[in-house]
């Protein structure tokens, strides 16, 4: 062998050792942008997913993108892993070789996260459809809108419109947020929902006769009943008997956990008149910090553990729902885990829950102590870990104590007294049974379910001018300005009706009301100026 | 009489020009005038490379787990031109792997290996693996996830090893896993008794080659009319120098463009889905994905041991046939092997 050849052989590997080499280091170096985050990590399409990529692409390329930027795509998650349906579910359909479906329900999600799907059905997040028959609910159904069509007072001029959808109030408010009953067109005109298909543990139609009249257009796809789709409020009920949407915090397609853990996404609700919780974090240290230190937040880290992955401010997520280093990383699905006081009432409640995670009303102390299942002082525990991570114990149960002291204060004060003076005012005959049909209701309303609820939400996150301003000035306001006269009036108004015993009764109430110490400064000099004038009112 | 420094110095150290020309320019055989023959010089220069950039990233950095991680952050990204140094740091130990490679390569398919030169391809193998164990400690002292895990994951390795692994690990680990007292372990390996063992070994490898004199090679398009050598200064000086200074821009450059990035922080107790180790490992990280833990271990071992033997076993080939050329078709399967394995590793995730 002559050392031209074996110069030929070292020239041949040292080039394919370079070349090798080259390619190994650009690998190398893609994966450590990846990592670093400075590159968006390859994307491998599932075998079973790239046909609706492509044309999904050309025809919602954005849908696309988000899904591109995701972990799901990072990690080989597909559309079908979603979307697939099972035969016999009553909204699948065949697309293009698929049989799929369009909501994506808890149900479906819990194919991979078993124990989140579970951990977030047990909450009152996925319980937030039941505003379907309550008070507010009446309002945007009743009040603000017509639980039908309502009919036109004259032709918009350029639109022909037959009627005014009665619901449209409660469709993108109310339901938008605490989600609606999803339904589907049927064939008698109807809206056909859970409540017809009447599903089975496996989430498939038992009601065939339902099934058989669901609306389907020329591709064999059931049609979706306007006013219930699309919908991601996050108490959704579904057509499979699930309830709630986990893209109402994680966003669909992107499903995005950096998003998920900023105080923008859940301040999508928790604002506005009634529980503006975001605006009153924006005013606390808290919130004030998290702008400040936005970028030392580390948003996009994996597991964002409080005290590990970042200290700089604790977002809602943090503190309702987040892992940190006290509780050992632990993630909860299930905000209402670590709240010990229960401000959505018009009197709050300790938040000792049964084994349903339902509030225990139960007043007798042994019956009680049988019902509860998770105590308010194991849920504080639980939410004083996270205080912990950055505040001394003596600083953490200062600020209860304050806390505390605050809701306890608006509950005797003004709440109990209120909720009493309503039910006299009912149980006597002196106002309606009908909601919101009188002054006094909605001077109640105002009282308890805007101010009363932005004084406590401002006093539990720490936001002065939410507790006070905002808050307790307005209940003070509302409750001597107009809910007293009100109900006084009313009661005048009934004296004079021939309710006079009835009339007694309830300014009786008010009376013991007025003289509990914490009132009298209230007509202490107006009666002594009507004592001069000779008017002192009996 | 005046003063003359020159003097001052020679009476104390008594080396002239005339020995300082003989100590330094043995004649050179003609083919290192073709640069590609050079490159047994430019590991030394990287290492020197590594040496300087390696002092500047000491001045800061904090060998403990609380402190490592950190003191990397600010040395990439707070400390004057410390993402700089890191990027040179980084893409030097590449290269020096690579040129490290090149330069055995060179060796084994010329036979340069053989009588009277078989100690110093021994001193070469044992710089080889000095090489990887260095890049091995230095990648780990960053704590970042991958390198912390790769770290594991090499101690687990060296736990496959009979008899001897467990306490190999413990060695390596300063405990059963990787605990406070690993990463000062690394650093100290990496930053101290690596670097003196390699600077020994350097110093050893060029004496043998100074004593031995580089293996000549005669082409037959050469002209024989020509010298057979040439002068070490300032000829063979200026090729060495020429190809310092292509490295130096070369590093730059990767340094600049390609600068060394930072993973996740460490975490102990989440593993991530994918470990990789240092590129220069895939080959022994494909290795053990084949076959089963003890069995790739003791293979690779064995691997090690021909390689370092093979001056030996070749001459015993040779006695009894000398003409056999057995060791470059050895030699060439073995080489596509590693590139083979290398780039298998590289292509796929897991």
């Amino acid at each position: 062998m002559t050392l031209e050849f074996k110069r030929g052989v070292i020239a041949f590997l040292s080039a394919a050792f370079l070349v090798s080499l080259l390619f190994v280091q650009w690998r190398e170096v893609s994966r450590r942008a990846e990592e670093s985050g400075h590159s968006k990590p390859h994307i491998n399409v599932p075998a079973t997913s790239v046909a609706c990529v492509d044309c999904h692409a050309q025809s919602t390329p954005g849908l696309v993108a988000h899904w591109t930027g995701s972990k799901h795509a990072e990690r080989g998650v597909g559309c079908l892993e979603c979307h697939e349906a099972q035969k016999g579910d009553v909204d699948g359909f065949d697309h293009y070789g698929a049989h799929v479906a369009t909501v994506v329900t808890p149900n479906d999600c819990g194919r991979c996260h078993a124990d989140v799907a579970a951990e977030f059905g047990r909450s009152h997040h996925a319980k937030g459809g039941n505003i379907l028959a309550s008070l507010d609910n009446f309002l945007a159904e009743v009040v603000e809108g017509n639980r039908g069509p309502v009919g036109l007072h004259s032709p918009t001029p350029g639109r022909a419109f037959v009627h005014a959808n009665g619901m449209a109030s409660a469709n993108t408010g109310c339901q938008q947020c605490h989600g609606a009953k999803v339904g589907l067109e049927s064939s008698d005109g109807k809206i056909l929902t859970v409540d017809d298909f009447k599903p089975g543990l496996d989430g498939k139609p038992t009601n065939l006769d339902a099934v058989a009249r669901v609306v389907k257009d020329q591709n064999g796809r059931p049609k979706f009943s306007s006013s219930t789709w699309p919908n991601t409020g996050i108490g959704r009920i579904n057509l499979d008997g699930s309830l709630g949407s986990c893209s109402a915090c994680h966003s669909r397609h992107d499903f995005s956990p950096r998003r998920a853990r900023q105080p923008e996404n859940c301040g999508k609700c928790h604002l506005g008149p009634d529980h503006p919780q975001k605006e009153i974090y924006e005013e606390s240290k808290h919130g004030v910090a998290f702008r400040d230190l936005l970028g030392e937040m580390n948003l996009d880290a994996d597991e964002w553990v409080l005290g590990k992955d970042y200290t700089g401010a604790p977002t809602c997520a943090s503190c309702h729902m987040s892992g940190n280093v006290r509780n050992g990383g632990r993630i909860t699905h299930d905000p209402g885990e670590r709240i010990s006081w229960t401000n959505r009432p018009a009197i709050s409640l300790a938040m000792d829950t049964d084994l349903d995670h339902k509030i225990v009303g139960e007043t007798d102390p042994e019956k009680r102590r049988a019902l509860v299942h998770d105590t308010w002082e194991a849920k504080r525990t639980r939410m004083q870990e996270v205080c912990s991570v950055c505040h001394s114990t003596e600083y953490i149960n200062g600020f209860y104590k304050q806390y505390d002291d605050f809701v306890v204060l608006y509950n005797e004060k003004f709440a109990k007294p209120g909720l009493r003076m309503m039910k006299a005012l009912v149980e006597n005959g002196l106002r309606t049974k009908a909601d919101f049909d009188e002054e006094v209701e909605w001077t109640w309303y105002y009282l308890w379910h805007h101010e009363g609820r932005r004084a406590r939400h401002g006093a539990s996150m720490m936001a002065p001018d939410y507790a006070h301003w905002h808050g307790m000035f307005e209940v003070a306001e509302r409750f001597y300005m107009e809910l007293i006269p009100q109900v006084r009036e009313l009661a005048e108004h009934g004296r004079e009706h021939g309710k006079a015993a009835e009339a007694e009764i309830v300014l009786a109430l008010v009376n013991e009301i007025l003289a509990r110490p914490e009132h009298q400064w209230y007509e202490r000099d107006l009666a002594k100026m009507r004592a001069e004038r000779g008017k002192e009112p009996k | 009489m005046s003063f003359s420094p020159l003097t001052w110095i020679r009476e104390r150290v008594p080396v002239g020009p005339e020995q300082l020309r003989e100590l330094t320019n043995e004649p050179v055989p003609n083919h290192l005038k073709k640069w590609w023959w050079c490159l047994g010089g430019t590991p030394a220069y990287l290492f020197v490379v590594q040496i300087v950039t390696g002092i500047l990233l000491a001045f800061y950095y904090k060998p403990s787990p609380q402190t490592a991680y950190e003191s990397v952050r600010y040395i990439t990204e707070e400390a004057s031109f410390g993402w700089f140094l890191r990027g040179l740091h980084k893409w030097a130990a590449t290269l020096m792997v690579a040129a490290v490679v090149l330069h055995q390569m060179r060796v084994y398919f010329t036979g340069a290996y053989r009588k009277p030169r078989e100690l110093n391809w021994l001193v070469g193998m044992c710089l080889l693996l000095l090489t990887l164990i260095v890049g091995f400690t230095g990648y780990s002292l960053v704590y970042e996830q991958l390198s912390y895990w790769g770290a594991t994951v090499g101690a687990n390795i060296t736990d496959n090893v009979p008899i001897v692994g467990v306490y190999l690990k413990q060695l390596l680990l300063g405990g059963e896993v990787y605990n406070e007292n690993t990463l000062s372990r690394f650093f100290i390996l990496h930053a101290a008794v690596l670097p003196v063992t390699m600077a020994a070994l350097i110093a050893l490898h060029v004496t043998l080659i100074r004593l031995q004199g580089v293996t000549e090679f005669h082409f037959r398009d050469e002209d024989r009319k020509q010298p057979a050598f040439f002068n070490f200064i300032p000829d063979h000086l200026l090729t060495e120098l020429s190809i310092g200074l292509v490295l130096m821009v070369l590093l730059s450059v990767l340094a600049t463009v390609l600068p060394a990035e930072m993973g996740p922080k460490a975490d102990p107790l989440s593993t991530p889905e994918v470990i990789k180790p240092e590129w220069f490992f895939y080959v022994a990280f494909r290795w053990l994905k084949l076959f089963s833990g003890t069995l790739a271990v003791l293979s690779m071992g064995l691997i090690v041991f021909l390689m370092y033997a093979w001056p030996f076993i070749d001459a015993r080939i040779r006695k009894f046939r000398p003409q056999s050329e057995a060791s470059v078709w050895i030699g060439i399967v073995g080489a596509l092997a590693i590139i083979a394995l290398t780039v298998w590793e590289a292509s796929v995730a897991h």
